[in-house]
């Protein structure tokens, strides 16, 4: 016992450094307790974050998780629709921003996703994301001695396997936490808002919170609100349930970041916060049989009332988040983008 | 290394008190530690009664239908021998695989005779939902849906001309942990009076289970291959196919080896 405990691996001894996911002020606690099975460390998340934005974890060892997700868009894909996989392919659907994972019922915009150590194997596998195989990565992976040596300190043995991939990769995406916006600081009473925020505010309470919930902006729900099949024939969380009455509900995301989350919705379709206005005024296609029922008169507003809503959705977003060095990779990485 | 014996003895002295107190609260009504032997549980598939050899042979089904298998994976868990006053395994989680030799694993058991197992054709709801995982459960044993998160339970590939799906293809990957849609079954199979399981301790006892997929197509229910060529989803004709899975299994024979 002792004997195999003083063993030299060559990598030094184990000493992880816990972590611990810190809950904001005033915000509900996680809806599940992802780091129960997966103890937080900082070794844990320095090994997700470096997976994060290896390339290696695809097929043409480019499109790394971070391609797709930037983190001045708040972990999505900026300023596109759709976001690019491997061999000219695309994703038929939109990054969403990564924020507050850890405070979601479940993952991706039909909820298909049951947990966040689970997620990664969707884009990994998908052949118009990384269009790659779990066997292939971890043959890569074994051949690089820095990760030996990271899987080491993060889980006490050089072992590389697919469990500990996955656990690292969820402490890195599960640690992406904002929760600094002005927003934040006006419920903290560090700032307040000016008289058109305020007066956003007021209309989003209003008329936006049954969906968009604070403090997280979401209530975890499966919503229709309003817009027309797509072209990918995208009918959202029907394909998970197989029950027509999820005909076009999608997860209602996060308005956290949302100013550099753009363009918006499951598929990307709409670009401006101005649009995104436009339609809840005036664009809900009300003869749906699934749309909510609480849309059903679409959401009158004048314009005021509808500048002043994109004013206060503005003071959602969190630029410690977006330029929090803690997220950046240690290295200057290939971006698959020109922007 | 001096300092550290000197204060193992000081701990062990105060320990050995700890565990002398402990036993004797204890002795007075608990029985002598188990005497264990092992069971080996042993699959084996057939169809017409002839062992399933995958891609090679061809089979008949209840319908006439011929069909070819390429691939017959599937998990059985939560292994419980009842009498045995132990509780269900709870991490094993047995991939049984057509294509690899070794269809068994074993368990430890009290010394004794049994006269039934029950285990659980599939994996149970709440390790469908909880994160990562490793061994039998691993993604990479490709039983694992990303998009709709879960586990093929049962997974069954093969070509018949019946089959109007492209290639001829037989694809049937049943799956589904919630709700309405578990296709998990518990299996219940009795053992002869006359020829328990006996466990010795120090012992080896092979246990054979036959999976007899003629109960496949034809048991509860009727699952044609015209019919139905592919089934990839969670869902109601998911539910439908596992109706048939209790049927599927039948105790071969018991064998002790000292
Ligand atoms: C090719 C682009 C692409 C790549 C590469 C990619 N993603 Fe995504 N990501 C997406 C898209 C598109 C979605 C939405 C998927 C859906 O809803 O079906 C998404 C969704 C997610 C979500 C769910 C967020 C939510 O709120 O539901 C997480 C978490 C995530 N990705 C993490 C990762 C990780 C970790 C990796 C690397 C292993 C990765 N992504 C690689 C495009 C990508
Ligand atoms: C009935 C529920 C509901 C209500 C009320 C609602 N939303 Fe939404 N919202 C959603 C859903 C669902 C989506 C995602 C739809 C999709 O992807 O097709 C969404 C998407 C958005 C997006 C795009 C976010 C992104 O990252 O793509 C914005 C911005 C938004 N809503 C703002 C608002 C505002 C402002 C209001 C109030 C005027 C509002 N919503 C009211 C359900 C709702």
């Amino acid at each position: 016992m002792l004997f195999s405990a003083l063993k030299d691996d060559g990598y030094g001894a184990y000493a992880p450094d816990p972590l611990f996911l810190k809950i904001p002020p005033g915000w509900p606690k996680p809806a599940t307790n992802i780091f129960a099975k997966n103890k937080l460390t900082e070794q844990g998340f320095q090994l997700g974050k470096k997976l994060f934005f290896d390339g290696r974890l695809s097929k043409d060892n480019e499109t790394s998780c971070a391609s797709c997700h930037q983190q001045f868009a708040s972990f999505s894909t900026y300023d596109h629709d759709l976001s690019h996989g491997v061999h000219n392919s695309f994703s038929t659907r939109n990054a969403p921003a990564l924020v507050n994972l850890a405070w979601m019922t479940s993952l991706h915009w039909d909820g298909g996703v049951n947990h966040i150590e689970v997620q990664p194997l969707a884009p990994i596998t998908a052949t118009n994301e990384m269009g790659e195989q779990l066997d292939s990565i971890l043959i890569k992976l074994k051949k690089d001695t820095v990760y030996s040596r990271m899987f080491k300190a993060a889980f006490g043995d050089p072992q590389i396997n697919s469990q500990r991939m996955l656990k690292a990769l969820a402490q890195y995406t599960g640690s992406l936490v904002s929760s600094n916006s002005k927003y934040d600081k006006v419920k903290r009473g560090e700032a307040s808002f000016n008289a058109y925020e305020q007066n956003g505010y007021e209309v989003f309470k209003a008329r936006c919170t049954g969906c968009h919930k604070e403090p997280l902006f979401t209530d975890n729900s499966f919503r229709n609100n309003g817009f027309a099949l797509n072209r990918f024939k995208d009918i959202g969380r029907q394909q998970i349930t197989n029950n027509k009455k999820d005909s076009l509900k999608f997860k209602v995301p996060t308005l956290r970041n949302v100013q550099v989350s753009f363009p918006y919705m499951h598929d990307g379709h709409v670009f401006s916060l101005y649009q995104v206005m436009e339609h809840y005024r005036a664009g809900i296609i009300i003869t749906q049989p699934t749309l909510d029922s609480s849309l059903k008169n679409r959401i009158p507003m004048t314009n005021k009332e509808k500048n002043d809503v994109v004013y206060f959705l503005y003071t959602l977003t969190d630029s410690s988040f977006l330029k929090d060095a803690r997220f950046a990779p240690e290295q200057i990485v290939m971006r698959k983008y020109s922007n | 290394m001096i300092r550290l014996n000197s204060s193992i003895k000081f701990y062990s002295s105060v320990g050995l008190l700890f565990v002398a107190v402990f036993t004797m609260t204890l002795s007075s009504f608990e029985k002598a530690p188990d005497k264990n032997g092992t069971l080996r549980i042993i699959f084996i598939n057939t169809a017409n009664g002839k062992p399933v050899i995958l891609r090679d042979s061809l089979y008949v089904n209840a319908f006439g239908e011929q069909y070819s298998i390429s691939k017959l994976k599937y998990y059985i868990s939560n292994v419980l021998i009842p009498g045995s006053g132990q509780l269900p395994e709870n991490d094993s989680y047995h991939l049984l695989n057509a294509a690899e030799a070794n269809n068994n694993f074993e368990l430890s058991l009290k010394e004794g005779a049994y006269n039934a197992i029950q285990f659980l054709l599939g994996v149970d709801s709440l390790r469908n939902c909880t994160g990562a995982q490793t061994g039998g459960l691993d993604p990479t044993n490709d039983m694992f849906w990303t998009w709709n998160s879960g586990y093929v339970m049962f997974k069954l590939e093969g070509t018949s001309s019946s089959s109007a799906a492209d290639l001829q293809r037989i694809e049937h990957h049943i799956g589904g942990y919630k709700g309405d849609n578990i296709v998990a079954k518990l299996i219940h199979l009795n053992f002869p009076a006359t020829q328990l399981l006996q466990i010795k301790e120090g012992g080896t006892t092979q246990l054979t289970i036959e999976l007899n997929l003629d109960n496949y197509w034809k048991n509860a229910v009727e699952i044609k291959i015209s019919e139905t060529p592919l089934c990839m989803s969670t869902g109601i004709l998911a539910k439908k196919m596992a109706s048939n899975f209790p049927g599927l299994f039948s105790v071969k024979s018991i064998q002790s080896k000292p």
